[in-house]
């Protein structure tokens, strides 16, 4: 057995370590000012559109680029659910999930007519396009140009338009999802979708339904990036079509990069350090995007599997690790 | 007796610290020798050039600064990026508000963002003047605490379609637009008045962005002989259209167009004046950009801004300046937010010297610039109009 690999009370002390984060950052309002209370926010929805993301492109290892797409397609469900049928906006969470899985569903057809590569690139890259005109062009349904306010609403009395009380839902919100994307990860499934990027035939050769590999994997990437969309919408209170273009993917591509690819760890560490870091460079105006390509080139040059290689040389707790260990 | 002076005391002991903080909050970024300004714009990303917006703001600040100040107080600004992003602009605003703690805000160039800042800052109640993004919505309906210092959407659509009907005899009005929110913006009110006068527009045609060709309109507008045709395109579309209005020999019917092009750059599109000589734009100034009137202003960003290239943009936000620092004057020494905005509301036909309409805001509407001039040329010569055959 390799020293690397982690023991049962490793194990079970990973398990503690993953719910103590929540926990702790449950303290986080008693530092935070508005301004940085949103911040924190927008990390937290950019960790599940790069977990989204890496899944299909890290883990999967599908050059598939949709994800603006389904983070639009959850945006919108949500930003339309609550006010044109006046659902409440919590409520929208998992509907706009489920739209997005849908997106997932239809992206994934392109794949499984066996297109790969750049073509799976381009039309995936097409899809989030065709998305935005849609949000351009169906004015009645969200608003055009001037995009589509949320309407005000409170819960326990709170207004939804306070920072800390949509901290603690996108935090519920997003500790549940990664755990869940863990789980699925370290389970048979998981290694099914692994299996498939390393070796599509030799997969299913093993009787492994590669088919339904694929499919499923974008399907729960739609549905993860379908919630940080609902979250996003209340992020912000008014969705807009551009926020949902070119710029966003590159984005999140550079989240994946920089945290390290196919690695859920890394999609964590990649969205909060490219969410603050851009904050930092407020105090260069002008010079922001500059700054922000050599942070990031910096990063990949100097650490080609991203942040999250840097934690796991620190300790074998940050070992991502999807099969069984050896009894 | 004892027992309502007991009372009293108590409820003042209990009021004071919440009368403390709302003190507090009234005079938040302020001091003896400071007014602390936040100022939005896209400083960086694709539409970072409407930060020149800013310029002219800027430039007056410092003017006002080099003088005294308003009651002793510097105008000190503090700039923050929205690179024309909803979360950015968000981000912003709350950084400003929260952590820079600004006594109030100026500025805002996309009118998306600043929708999306809208209610945020209509929650933290601090004055906020918009002077460049130009979204009725942003400050329809009414906040309190929201004023508007430049011509919004339905101020030049009215102005455009003013005009047009300003032209002794014009029955016949035909459009052209573009199919976005942005052609809207100005063809809807435009059509509003149109409709007011009781003109009903002959023909509304669309032309798509990107069209490198428009004889199609231009075939279905010569069977409709308009005598005014509005044109609500960009300026690639808009010197495409009149480059083929000529080609079918119908150059000498007026078109009037909207603050998104400029007549000199629709000059140098087409190359050939005889294309635009009957192109007439809306033009928010009391003269042309290089014209005397305008001349101080271009000389006070330049003394500020040396390397400042001028464009239509850069005195955009000068007027809202004006307005802000005469009420801050009114008020006096003893300043609060709550004061400034109620001097705000007390604005009536200002003059700024630069805005070819004046500014007032009332209690009950804060939307300050309710029209536009318009240019075209005269005689060979870009002129700016009140209406039609009559300079401004």
């Amino acid at each position: 057995m390799s020293t690397t690999m982690p023991t049962s009370r490793q194990r079970s002390l990973r398990t503690w370590a993953f719910w103590a984060v929540p926990v702790l950052l449950l303290l986080t309002p008693l530092a935070t000012n508005a301004y940085t209370q949103f911040i924190v926010n927008g990390m937290l929805i950019s960790i599940l559109v790069t977990l989204g993301f890496t899944l299909v492109i890290g883990n999967l290892g599908q050059l598939a680029f949709a994800n603006t797409a389904f983070f639009g397609i959850g945006a919108y469900a949500s930003a339309i659910l609550s006010a044109k049928l006046g659902l409440p906006w919590i409520m929208t969470i998992p509907l706009a999930g489920a739209l997005g899985a849908l997106g997932g569903f239809l992206a994934s057809s392109a794949a499984l007519r066996g297109i790969r590569s750049y073509y799976l690139a381009i039309i995936t890259l097409a899809f989030g396009e065709l998305m935005r005109w849609a949000y351009l062009h169906t004015k009645p349904l969200t608003g055009g140009t001037d995009g589509l306010p949320l309407p005000r609403e409170t819960m326990f009395g709170i207004s939804l338009s306070d920072d800390t009380l949509k901290f603690y839902i996108f935090l519920a919100v997003t500790a549940v999802l990664v755990k869940a994307t863990l789980n699925l990860l370290r389970s048979r499934f998981g290694r099914a979708v692994m299996a498939v990027r390393e070796n599509e035939v030799a997969t299913a050769s093993l009787a492994i339904p590669t088919a339904r590999v694929i499919l499923t994997t974008f399907i729960w990437s739609g549905f993860l990036v379908g919630c940080a969309g609902a979250l996003f919408a209340r992020h912000v209170g008014h969705v807009f079509p551009e926020s949902f273009g070119m710029l966003h993917l590159i984005a999140s591509f550079a989240m994946v990069l920089v945290g390290g690819l196919g690695s859920v760890l890394g999609a964590v560490l990649g969205a909060v350090v490219l969410t603050a870091l851009p904050e930092y460079l407020r105090a260069f105006p002008g010079m922001e995007e500059l700054f922000f390509g050599l942070i990031v080139a910096a990063v990949l040059v100097a650490m080609p599997m991203g942040l999250a290689s840097l934690l796991r040389r620190l300790s074998p707790i940050f070992v991502e690790r999807y099969y069984r260990e050896e009894s | 007796m004892n027992k309502l002076t007991t009372f009293l005391t108590a409820a003042t002991l209990v009021a004071a610290p919440a009368l403390a903080q709302d003190d507090a909050w009234e005079t938040q970024g302020l001091s003896d020798g400071a007014i602390t300004i936040g100022v939005m714009g896209p400083f960086s990303g694709n539409a970072s050039s409407y930060s020149k917006a800013l310029i002219g703001m800027m430039a007056y600040y410092d003017k006002v600064n080099e003088e005294g100040g308003v009651h002793g107080r510097k105008l000190v600004a503090v700039q923050e990026d929205t690179a024309c992003d909803s979360a950015k602009g968000l981000a912003a605003a709350k950084k400003l508000i929260s952590q820079d703690e600004v006594f109030m805000l100026q500025g805002n160039s996309c009118s998306g963002v600043a929708l999306a800042l809208r209610p945020t800052i209509e929650e933290a109640g601090l004055p906020w003047i918009v002077a460049h993004a130009v979204s009725d919505s942003i400050s329809d309906p009414l906040a309190g605490n929201i004023f508007h210092g430049v011509p919004t959407g339905s101020a030049n659509g009215h102005a455009m379609a003013a005009f047009v009907l300003s032209k002794p005899d014009t029955k016949n009005v035909a459009i052209i637009e573009h199919s976005n929110d942005w052609a809207h913006s100005y063809s809807n009110p435009a059509r509003d008045y149109l409709r007011e006068q009781g003109v009903e527009p002959t023909a509304e045609l669309t032309m798509e962005r990107g069209q490198t060709d428009a004889t199609a309109q231009v075939l279905k507008l010569r069977q409709n002989k308009p005598d005014f045709i509005i044109a609500a395109l960009y300026e690639a579309e808009t010197a495409i259209f009149l480059r083929d209005l000529k080609k079918y020999g119908m150059g000498d019917i007026p078109v009037m167009g909207t603050a998104g092009t400029d007549l000199e750059n629709t000059l140098k599109r087409t190359g050939d004046f005889e294309t635009v000589q009957n192109y007439y734009v809306i033009h928010s100034y009391v003269d042309n950009l290089d014209g005397e009137k305008m001349k101080p202003w271009a000389d006070m960003i330049h003394g500020y801004y040396p390397d400042e290239e001028l464009s239509t943009f850069s005195f955009v936000s000068i007027g809202s300046a004006e307005a802000l620092v005469s009420a801050l004057e009114a008020v006096g020494p003893d300043l609060t937010r709550s004061k400034l905005i109620a001097a705000l509301e007390e604005v009536r036909d200002f003059d700024t010297g630069i805005l070819s309409d004046p500014i007032t805001w009332t209690p009950e509407d804060h939307q300050g610039v309710k029209g536009s001039a318009v240019a075209g040329f005269v005689d060979g010569e870009p002129t700016v109009l009140k209406a039609w055959g009559q300079p401004y």
